[in-house]
């Protein structure tokens, strides 16, 4: 009963496709607003100067041949004409091109977010491909559907580092790393519940963060080693976990229930025998 | 010069050299005495100041300086390795590592021009010059190393005559102001332009800014070591408490000279903040990435680096 009640709240505190539109679209006006204000001399903090973006998207393409190193970074610089000692203006070198995929893809979400869950009509008028096909029912998904779809869009955008992604992890896990990586992962997790339309405020913010945040650590780890078809192994995988967290929640949930309605009925018991509580 | 005890001057007529540099028996507790003259009224056209003292003329600050190092050059290293507990080693290392000078993504590597200012004995032109020819394979680096003081220079100058014969003739020294380098080093023609423990010494930061600006290639990095404020405030106390009792007393002792030192730990109080030096770069012109700079052991010292950007 519980795990039911608790997706209804959720779809209610969504409120269904209107909410979910004004979110998205709030989403992509601040991204659109980002891209078109005049860059300053100093970009916002986790955003990048131009001339250090210049050489990291450079650099970007040639991750899949070199990885996350300090080759590619000294590609990209040339590539964009710069010099090789001017790849000292990326203030931390790999690390930085790692920073640049995870902001980069996650930035990326909400404009694939509103075409995914927004573009019904755009989408049928391109002929039905059963993907667009999936993409049209979006406004009937449930928040936590949203958010398998999302986190799956998500962990889709490694598929072309994935071969290099283990180096980038052992990167992100040095010491002096770790809190700016984590960081990192908790405005994934973040951004992938606003997208979802999840508008609750309650305490469940904090345990749904840290448990999407939990399984997308995971199943990107797990789709390092995959080797299946599409990927086929590790979206079993997310759903699989995606769903013990719903039933763990709802189990919790029932228990809380359970301890309130006994408490209670005890306190009851006790008061009809006289005590005075 | 004049205004000490008699009992001083006697002790320095005894001395057999007309130097004014520390080169004999020193008794224990003495100092030398103070070299220069309060500053005249009349050459105060623009003015700087040296340590906590303010209202001294640009030219005068140069000169105050020089004094300095030509006191301290002899014994500059072994009083580094005293006052930064010998951690100076790893802040230079790490400098010369984070920089990478050498490395290329062309094969054969390309050549690349690096001016060490202020950099005296070498330190950071020794190490940029092992990263470059071993550690990176490139032979074809050459550093000019270049210091306004000719005493900090023949140190260096000695120094290298330990190097492999390879990194001593991709070495040239050049004595020169960090404010108006000479035609002979043409403009953008420079891949690197270091200055380590040199910067809050010029009289004109700005004016070295913007000649740093000249000389660099388009895309070329404008990267400096210098000493910086700490954040941690127990960090801080312990590290004041340490800077202007401890140094200028090691250099008393070591040294002979508590002048010099405490003129040091003065210039580094009176250095601006990370925000501000970082605002100077930019001001001149370069662009930084991310913060634009680096703390190291807390903020005792920080890397800035910029980059010429390829259209001015």
């Amino acid at each position: 009963m519980a795990p039911h009640e608790s997706v209804r709240h959720q779809a209610g505190a969504g409120s269904g496709p209107a909410s979910a539109v004004i979110a998205a679209a709030s989403a992509t006006a601040a991204v659109v607003v980002a891209l078109t204000t005049p860059t300053t001399t100093r970009p916002p903090p986790g955003a990048f100067h131009s001339a250090e973006r210049q050489i990291l998207s450079a650099a970007y393409r040639h991750v899949p041949e070199h990885g996350f190193t300090h080759k590619a970074l000294s590609l990209g610089a040339r590539d964009a004409g710069y010099l090789d000692i001017s790849t000292n203006v990326v203030p931390e070198g790999p690390f930085s091109l790692i920073k640049y995929h995870l902001v980069s893809k996650r930035e990326a979400l909400a404009p694939r977010s509103a075409e995914i869950f927004n573009a019904p009509v755009a989408a049928a008028a391109d002929g039905a491909t059963p993907d667009t096909a999936a993409g049209s029912r979006g406004q009937l998904l449930t928040v936590p559907e949203r958010v398998e779809r999302l986190t799956w869009e998500r962990l889709l955008a490694n598929q072309h580092v994935i071969h290099r992604w283990q180096e980038a992890l052992a990167v992100m896990a040095q010491p002096s790393r770790v809190p700016a990586s984590l960081h990192e992962l908790a405005l994934l997790s973040d951004e992938i519940h606003h997208l979802a339309g999840d508008l609750a405020v309650d305490p469940s913010w904090y345990t749904k963060r840290a448990s999407l945040s939990t399984i997308y650590a995971s199943s990107e780890l797990f789709m390092t080693n995959d080797r299946s078809a599409g990927f086929g192994d590790t979206r079993a995988f997310l759903r699989r976990r995606l769903d013990e967290t719903g039933s763990l929640a709802g189990a919790l949930g029932s228990i809380g229930q359970w301890v309130g309605f006994t408490a209670s009925a005890g306190l009851n018991v006790l008061r009809s025998k006289g005590a005075r509580i | 010069m004049a205004a000490r005890s008699g009992l001083r001057a006697s002790v320095r007529t005894l001395r057999t050299s007309d130097s004014i540099y520390c080169r004999c028996t020193r008794p224990f507790s003495t100092t030398l005495p103070s070299r220069y003259p309060a500053p005249s009224p009349s050459d105060r056209t623009k003015t700087t100041h040296f340590g906590f003292e303010d209202g001294v003329s640009e030219k005068e600050k140069t000169e105050r300086v020089a004094g300095v190092f030509h006191s301290v050059a002899e014994s500059y290293d072994r009083m580094n390795d005293l006052m930064s507990f010998g951690w100076h080693r790893i802040w230079k290392g790490h400098f010369v590592s984070s920089l990478n000078p050498g490395a290329s993504s062309s094969n054969p590597p390309k050549p690349q021009r690096i001016l060490d200012i202020a950099g005296g004995t070498g330190d950071i032109a020794f190490r940029m010059l092992h990263n470059a020819h071993v550690l990176n394979s490139n032979p074809d680096v050459h550093v000019t190393i270049s210091d306004i003081n000719t005493s900090m220079l023949s140190v260096g100058k000695s120094r290298s005559e330990a190097l492999p014969a390879s990194q001593q003739t991709a070495l040239s020294f050049l004595p020169a102001d960090a404010t108006a380098l000479p035609d002979t080093i043409a403009d953008s023609s420079i891949d690197l332009y270091t200055v380590a423990f040199g910067i809050r010494n010029f009289s004109n930061i700005p004016a070295a800014l913007r000649e740093a600006y000249r000389v660099l290639k388009p895309g070329g990095v404008f990267a400096c070591l210098e000493f910086s404020k700490v954040g941690n405030p127990l960090l801080n106390a312990a590290y004041k408490r340490w800077s202007f009792s401890g140094i200028p007393m090691i250099g008393q002792l070591v040294a002979g000279d508590r002048d010099s030192y405490q003129y040091l730990v003065e210039s580094i109080e009176r250095f601006p903040t990370q925000e501000a030096f970082r605002d100077m770069i930019v001001d001149a012109g370069f662009v930084v990435g991310g913060d634009g700079y680096e703390n190291l052991t807390g903020g005792v010292a920080a890397i800035h680096k910029g980059m010429k950007p390829l259209k001015s």
